[in-house]
């Protein structure tokens, strides 16, 4: 479970904090979508969910941001590594293992873990299978597309089986093609719903499929905390510089244009859309 | 891998020893090349040593190919410059003033079979030592792992920096910026190539940082291997031998230096 | 031994990678541009300036013996040292705030191209018969035949070439320097600008 209470950061030389005041309670299990714009602090809620705040990038904070029993700023990123795992979007730099194929990559985490051989192996052959890899495990990691890297990157990190997975926009750099490829990968997670998950993405009509709850930042404050389908049919999305998804959108035009349209909540998936123009 | 290193895979001979057995069997070869008193001695070891290590390996063509590569410009400076400028009696070639002879031509040429053994012994080494499995095989033995991991990382990623440096250029070349000119002018246009790289690959380093932290990397603790490096009795005492057939070498140099 | 220790965090660990790769992936962009020149210590020097002499030696050190692995200079591995050296004079010349003009970045890259070129040419000399195996040894041949010595020869190739890709490479790394972003520069000491952003005055202005 994560906790968050009356967090606020500011990063190293500046004035303004990147995060102010954020209140928050993940439950285990959740699946949670953080969006925001543009330095809205998406990124820096991702960081201070697995300890990079202020552990790698120092800086001045407040309040306090608790994992389970751990409190982030007084535990070492390196045991941090265990309990929060964090992807995020370039493919290429998150090859970090210096191995030279994808089985080895994957094990590089839990090497430093040091995991016995046999419960590296055990491990490695599930993480090729949740994320559907396993045609690329003997290959070498840098000899893959983007996509592909990115899914070795989520699998190396859930190989570490941690009880948060942080995700800040897995899919920015990835074609529409690998976005499918990864979004798929965490579909199985999704099942099965051990893991807490924090995502932030940009891509609205995806988010809305996946995730039981959606946070919206605005210059490092919580806006909105509800479900998705409230918080991204709010108008407020478009106040933020957010938008919404291109069924919202659409309905919402189709409400202004006085189509004679029932229902009060505007859809946010394709389904909802299905039901809302009936 | 093939792209970045020397190594061709393979299962025979050398491949099937622990990467420590053929450091210490190339340290050998490093001394004994450093050691060896004349031409003959250094092409019997080329000849008797690393030749047939190579066969057993299967790797004579490759290994022949790159010590030839490696060797050519060696022996054409050596050739020319310890023939032309070692003081010797038997003159071969007059050239103006400058006398080519047969000592400096000998001479020039036991330089270059020293190179010869020292550079094959590396050559074999990297021809048949995958070089995760040599970082891992120091690492078991105290090297520690940070270097481990620069040393591999570096061998993977310079390549991209080489595609790099191509679009650079190229994309430079499109904006027509002129190649031809004054020497002055392309130092200065370094700046505009390369310094956008350079800040680009700083703030890489970033992530690059981050990713590793999220894999544990600053953890404390002993790590553990997912790959076994098969090692044997014969093996060790075989880097037991070669240790102190190096440490001989040396030892019987320092005392012919100083018996003369 | 504590210096060691603060000199090896995970950035400057992941730094050192990118700098071997730029030493040799980077320093051959010279040659596509037609000038006779190699900038491979540009990753050491960058090192060096920015996390401090222990690092600057290890890439130094270590880049020589990647340079070999990959095959492309198999006798690289001879200069690991005079590599590790280049490394450390940049983070003295770092520290005592010699990147922050053009002037003395050139002055520094002159000093460790002619430390360099001396370093190296005992070891061109003794270990490799007068010769590199390169282009220059034309140079070395051209010094031998004006009555120079041995090591004078490649002293004398040497000091002609290294310094002014040393002065390049300096020059290079000052204007990298110059241009790296604000939030960087908290990360590197006392190598980067002392200038402190008006933003950072606020900071400390702004709380307790």
């Amino acid at each position: 479970m994560i906790t968050v209470k009356g967090f606020s950061y500011w990063y190293p030389g500046e004035e303004e904090p990147a995060l102010e005041k954020i209140d928050l309670t993940i439950p285990q299990g959740q699946f949670c979508g953080v969006v925001g714009a543009n330095g809205a602090g998406k990124s820096t809620l991702c960081s201070a969910l697995s300890g990079f705040v202020p552990h790698f990038f120092h800086g001045e904070f407040e309040g306090e941001v608790r994992i389970d029993k751990h409190m982030v700023a007084q535990t070492p990123l390196g045991e941090l590594a265990g309990e929060v795992g964090l992807v995020f979007q370039n493919p290429f730099n998150q090859i970090g293992g210096a191995r030279f194929t994808v089985r080895e990559e994957i094990a590089f985490g839990l090497e430093n873990l040091g995991l016995s051989k046999k419960e590296m192996e055990t491990r490695i052959a599930e993480v090729l299978d949740l994320v559907g890899i396993e045609e690329l495990a003997d290959r070498s990691p840098f000899a893959l597309s983007g996509g592909q890297q990115q899914r070795v990157a989520l699998a190396s990190i859930l190989a570490m089986q941690p009880k948060v997975l942080v995700l800040d926009e897995p899919t920015a750099q990835l074609d529409p093609r690998s976005t499918e490829d990864v979004f798929s990968a965490l579909r199985g997670l999704v099942q099965r719903a051990e893991t807490t998950v924090v995502m932030v993405e940009h891509k609205l009509e995806w988010l809305a499929d996946f995730v039981d709850r959606v946070i919206a930042l605005d210059r490092g404050r919580i806006e909105l905390d509800d479900s998705p389908t409230k918080v991204l049919s709010s108008p407020r999305m478009v106040k933020m510089g957010i938008g919404r998804t291109q069924y919202t959108e659409t309905a919402a035009a189709a409400k202004r244009g006085k189509l004679k349209l029932r229902p009060k909540i505007l859809p946010v998936t394709l389904d909802q859309a299905r039901t809302f123009f009936r | 891998m093939q792209r970045s290193t020397l190594f061709i895979q393979g299962d025979r001979g050398l491949y099937r020893l622990h990467p420590l057995s053929k450091l210490a069997i190339t340290g050998f070869l490093l001394v004994a090349a450093g050691t060896a008193p004349n031409l003959s001695l250094l092409l019997l070891g080329y000849l008797l040593l690393l030749l047939p290590l190579a066969v057993w390996s299967g790797l004579l063509h490759p290994f022949l190919k790159s010590s030839l590569l490696v060797i050519t410009p060696f022996v054409i400076s050596l050739a020319v410059i310890q023939g032309f400028f070692t003081p010797g009696q038997i003159i071969l070639l007059q050239l103006g003033p400058f006398t080519f002879t047969l000592e400096g031509l000998l001479s020039g040429l036991t330089v270059a079979g020293r190179i010869l053994l020292a550079l094959g012994g590396t050559l074999l080494l990297m021809l048949s030592t995958r070089p995760d499995h040599l970082m891992l095989s120091l690492t078991q033995h105290g090297l520690p792992s940070s270097l481990a991991y620069i040393v591999l990382t570096s061998l993977q990623i310079f390549p991209r920096f080489q595609d790099r440096a191509r679009v650079i250029m190229d994309a430079q070349q499109a904006r027509g910026l002129e190649m031809r000119v004054n020497p002055l002018k392309r130092m200065r246009l370094l700046v505009p190539l390369m310094g956008p790289l350079i800040l680009g690959s700083i703030v890489d380093v970033e992530e690059r940082a981050m990713a590793l932290e999220a894999r544990a990397f600053s953890r404390s603790g002993p790590k553990s291997s997912l790959i076994v490096l098969r090692d044997s009795f014969p093996q060790r005492a075989l880097r037991g031998l070669l240790l102190l057939g190096m440490l001989s070498l040396i030892a019987w140099r320092i005392w012919a230096v100083f018996s003369l | 031994m504590n210096g060691l220790r603060k000199e090896f965090t995970t950035f400057s660990i992941a730094l050192m990678a990118v700098g071997i790769a730029l030493n040799i992936g980077a320093g051959q962009i010279p040659r596509l541009v037609g000038l006779p020149l190699y900038l491979d210590s540009i990753g050491t020097v960058l090192v060096g300036v920015l996390v401090g002499p222990w690092a600057g030696a290890v890439t130094g050190f270590l880049a020589n013996l990647v340079w070999t692995m990959t095959g492309l200079f198999p006798q690289a591995f001879a200069w690991a040292g005079v590599a590790a050296i280049i490394g450390v004079l940049a983070a003295v010349f770092g520290r005592a705030g010699w990147l922050q003009t053009f002037g003395r970045s050139a002055l520094a890259g002159l000093i460790t191209g002619i430390v360099a070129a001396v370093l190296s040419a005992p070891i061109a000399a003794y270990v490799f018969g007068g010769v590199t195996g390169s282009g220059t040894d034309v140079l070395v041949g051209v010094f031998r035949a004006a009555g120079l010595d041995m090591l004078g020869a490649n002293m004398a190739q040497g000091v002609v070439s290294d310094p002014l890709d040393k002065m390049i490479t300096f020059v290079l790394v000052w204007a990298v320097l110059l241009a790296l972003p604000e939030r960087f520069k908290a990360r590197f000491g006392s190598a980067v600008s002392k200038r402190t952003t008006r933003s950072a005055r606020r900071t400390s202005r702004r709380r307790r």
